[in-house]
């Protein structure tokens, strides 16, 4: 061939316009709202024992928040007017010109859920932490609120709980527009559908679970720590029941597109001459469906399946995979199905340069850079190391000794009035949603 | 009265009598006025329909304009220079003058005077698949390699027989050719409704009261929405200036009098444009005479478009034809690589579905 496919603009009538970078933004979207629904278990739905987790999802979600734009800048063939978002504003009638105002209000509200959530401890670090600079800046995230009494607790767990619930509301939005900006082109019949912002946000649950599982299995063998089962467990009820919904949702769609008598000729077309003779196939129904659906709902059917941790991990992988690959199948074999012809039209995969696995790579990669630096200015280990220990200890008995703030010996009460660190109070009670987190005081000290 | 606050208040009693007159005739007044210059602005800017011309009128018209050399005209007069729509700089170099819509394209036929409403034809009886109007409007455009304003596909209908005494011989046995050959301009259809437009995030593509779909390519972000949201795959990105690119139905030479240049072009007088306000126009009389059609009607877009004696829709699977392309192939897809020989044909089977 003279003319390779692999020339991006190619010189054909009909290309696929949308490349790698696309399917990864509603992914990446889908990982901030499906990571922030986790979150929200405990803090929202009461799921106590997913408590420890909800900090790592929630800076999960948020790192992965700020990196989601960079797919549809990099992607944008005029990323220096992204100003005009805001100057020409085309609302509402543009849904991707709701983008901006999604995500920024977004950022807003993870800013103060992220305030929220680590107030207190980041006024423990500012207090007790060992080197200064990590003092400075826990200092400076409390923004000058560094009380840790009972009240002020109760306070952050309202503000959290607030946060939490409508930012569940404004993460369905945030995925269910980009599932709207598919579903509502009626010029691809695959498409435009009514189910397409439903499908996206279970299917963002489901890899958000698996996230956020695969995050824990990562942050407890980096830090040496003893994987909870228990935790585990209940994650894989919530993505079991998750799949299960995104199952039906596949199943469902199969049939309304993938049956002559049931669907539009044009979705039936297309749907067959895609996913069930044509390129899609593997990609549809080996890795979306087999591998990131059914062997994961089959895999944690048993109790001993979902308490396995190497099962568990496979699992989610799994899992995370499959919902790429649905991804993939949506924005690559929607252009696909010519609109003006009667062929399919390539959709090459670039490894380097614009819209590439490169750049694609890149994106994940300043994720988790991201997330590095969000792990290292919050105190989010509070949770977990309480985890390895059933007893709740009385605060001055273990680690005080070692904070230079106060003077007193071991086994001795600690000097502050009410409270203690980390919001257990004396009584060794902890006062609500955040404090049964924390039992052990010393784990903002790092 | 001794009691200065007494007095004071009798005064601001009468006072306020008094403001209340003047407010209540300045209220009248205001409103009276609101009304009136509602009145004179819904005056102003509603359309006077015109008489459409009787039958025998018609006919007259029709034989005229089929006989009319218009390929070679220069200055058109149904179109009106000195109606002040067609003004260079108000126009194409300054768009933002224009009375333009970005969504709720109801308002182009119904608040907003429409002077014109640009309109095309095309006859697939007189196209004989010679491409001029796709060089045409490369030319006159400037649209570069590799994508293209307006193509002609080229449709096949029919099929190979197989017939011992065919003279085409291949490896499967002899055949013989029983087909036709009928050939489908394509171009934006500068849809009434038109998806492109509304979806734009920026509003950097509008749509003219006079029907026009254009781009503003300095506002272009380059999202690529508006060339997924179009159902006739009239747009492309332009690979030089990395903005959405589209046919502009030669807006610069209209506002300069002049047809666009895929009709001026065409030979045989298939591409036929002008004016759907004017009732006596070509388009309107054909529009009016012809049985025409547009293209994904079912989609509601309301093509400006329209097709005389469309034979086959290349749409549609299930039809028996196949598209041909001889010149503007679409060389990123499966079709082109079994024509080029980089892939096996697929094998024969009976039929989709």
């Amino acid at each position: 061939m003279p003319l390779s496919p692999t020339n991006y603009y190619g010189s054909g009538l009909e290309q696929g316009y949308w490349g790698l970078m696309i399917v990864t933004y509603p992914y990446i979207s889908g990982l901030v709202a499906g990571s922030f629904v986790v979150a929200t278990l405990s803090q929202l739905f009461g799921r106590k024992r997913l408590a420890p987790l909800a900090p790592v999802a929630a800076i999960l979600s948020f790192a992965l928040l700020l990196a989601a734009p960079l797919t549809i800048w990099g992607d944008a063939r005029q990323p220096s007017r992204v100003y005009e978002l805001i100057t020409r504003m085309h609302v509402p009638w543009s849904p991707m010109a709701l983008f901006l105002l999604i995500w920024i209000s977004y950022v807003v509200l993870m800013l103060v859920e992220l305030y929220a959530v680590f107030r207190a401890d980041n006024a423990a670090r500012a207090e007790w932490a060992e080197r200064p600079v990590r003092a400075k800046i826990a200092g400076l995230l409390t923004l000058g609120a560094r009380s840790r009494d009972r009240r002020s607790l109760r306070r952050d767990e309202r503000i959290v709980r607030w946060t939490a619930g409508i930012g569940i509301l404004i993460a369905f939005l945030f995925h269910g527009y980009i599932g709207f900006i598919f579903g509502s082109m009626k010029s691809r019949a695959l498409w435009s559908s009514p189910m397409m912002p439903v499908i996206f946000i279970v299917s963002a649950i489901v890899s958000g679970i698996a996230l956020v599982q695969v995050a824990y299995f990562g942050i407890a063998k980096w830090n040496g720590w003893k994987i909870d089962r228990e935790i585990v467990s209940e994650l894989n009820m919530w993505l079991i029941g998750a799949l299960l919904f995104d199952f039906y949702l596949d199943m469902i769609e199969l049939l309304m597109s993938g049956v002559r008598a049931y669907a539009p000729e044009e979705t039936y077309e297309w749907f067959s001459r895609l996913y069930f003779h044509g390129p899609l196939f593997w990609t549809y129904f080996l890795f979306q469906l087999a591998l990131g659906v059914v062997v994961p709902l089959v895999a944690l059917a048993t109790r001993r399946g979902r308490a396995s941790i190497v099962n568990s991990g496979v699992m989610a992988v799994l899992v995370l995979m499959g919902v790429y690959m649905m991804r993939w199948n949506v924005v690559a074999g929607g252009q696909m199905a010519s609109k003006v012809t009667n062929d399919i039209v390539s959709y090459p995969l670039v490894w380097t340069g614009y819209d590439s696995v490169q750049t694609v790579l890149g994106v994940f990669g300043v994720a988790f850079l991201l997330f590095l630096l969000f792990a290292w200015i919050f105190p989010w280990k509070a949770g977990f190391e309480g985890t390895t220990e059933p007893a709740v200890t009385p605060p001055a008995a273990g680690p005080v000794p070692t904070t230079p703030a106060t003077t007193s010996p071991a086994n001795q009460p600690t000097p502050v009035p009410s409270t203690s660190l980390m919001g257990v109070l004396e009584d060794g009670s902890a006062p609500g949603l955040l404090g049964a987190t924390r039992k052990r005081d010393h784990s903002g000290i790092q | 009265m001794d009691n200065p606050q007494l007095s004071s208040q009798v005064g601001a009693k009468h006072t306020v009598s008094r403001r209340g007159f003047l407010g209540a005739l300045t209220a009248i007044a205001a409103a009276a006025g609101t009304a009136g210059g509602w009145v004179g602005r819904a005056a102003a800017t509603t359309i006077k329909p015109v008489a459409r011309p009787a039958a025998a009128q018609m006919a007259r018209l029709l034989a005229y304009y089929r006989t009319r050399p218009r390929w070679a005209s220069w200055l058109v007069p149904e179109l009106n220079v000195n109606d002040g729509w067609q003004q260079w700089m108000r126009t194409i170099l300054n768009s933002k003058n224009l009375p333009i819509a970005h969504d709720n394209f109801w308002r182009l036929g119904t608040t907003i005077a429409q002077p014109h409403h640009w309109a095309m034809v095309i006859d697939e009886r007189r196209c004989i698949g010679c491409q001029a109007c796709v060089v045409a409007c490369k030319d006159e455009n400037n649209v570069p390699v590799g994508v293209f304003r307006t193509w002609v596909d080229v449709v096949e209908t029919g099929s190979m027989v197989p017939d011992p005494a065919g003279p085409i011989v291949t490896d499967a046995g002899n055949f013989r050719s029983e087909v036709k050959r009928s050939s489908m301009p394509l171009i934006c259809n500068h849809c009434d409704h038109p998806p492109c437009v509304d979806v734009c995030p920026v509003k950097a593509t509008f749509k003219r009261a006079d029907g026009i779909v254009m781009i503003d390519y300095d506002l272009c972000i380059g999202c690529g929405y508006c060339i997924q949201a179009c159902p006739y795959n009239a747009r492309f990105f332009n690979p030089i200036q990395q903005t959405a690119d589209k046919c502009t139905f030669c807006a610069h030479r209209l506002d300069r009098g002049l047809l666009p240049a895929c009709v001026t072009s065409c030979p045989t007088h298939a591409r036929v444009f002008g004016d759907r306000n004017d009732p006596t126009s070509e388009v309107s009389v054909l529009l009016a005479t012809q049985a025409t059609t547009v293209l994904k009607e079912d989609l509601g877009t309301d093509p400006q478009v329209f097709y005389i004696d469309r034979e086959q829709e290349v749409y549609d699977e299930n039809s028996t034809a196949n598209t041909v392309y001889p010149y503007t192939a679409n060389l990123n897809s499966t079709d082109y690589a079994t024509l080029s020989g980089s892939t096996p044909p697929p094998a024969a089977t009976g039929g989709q579905g």
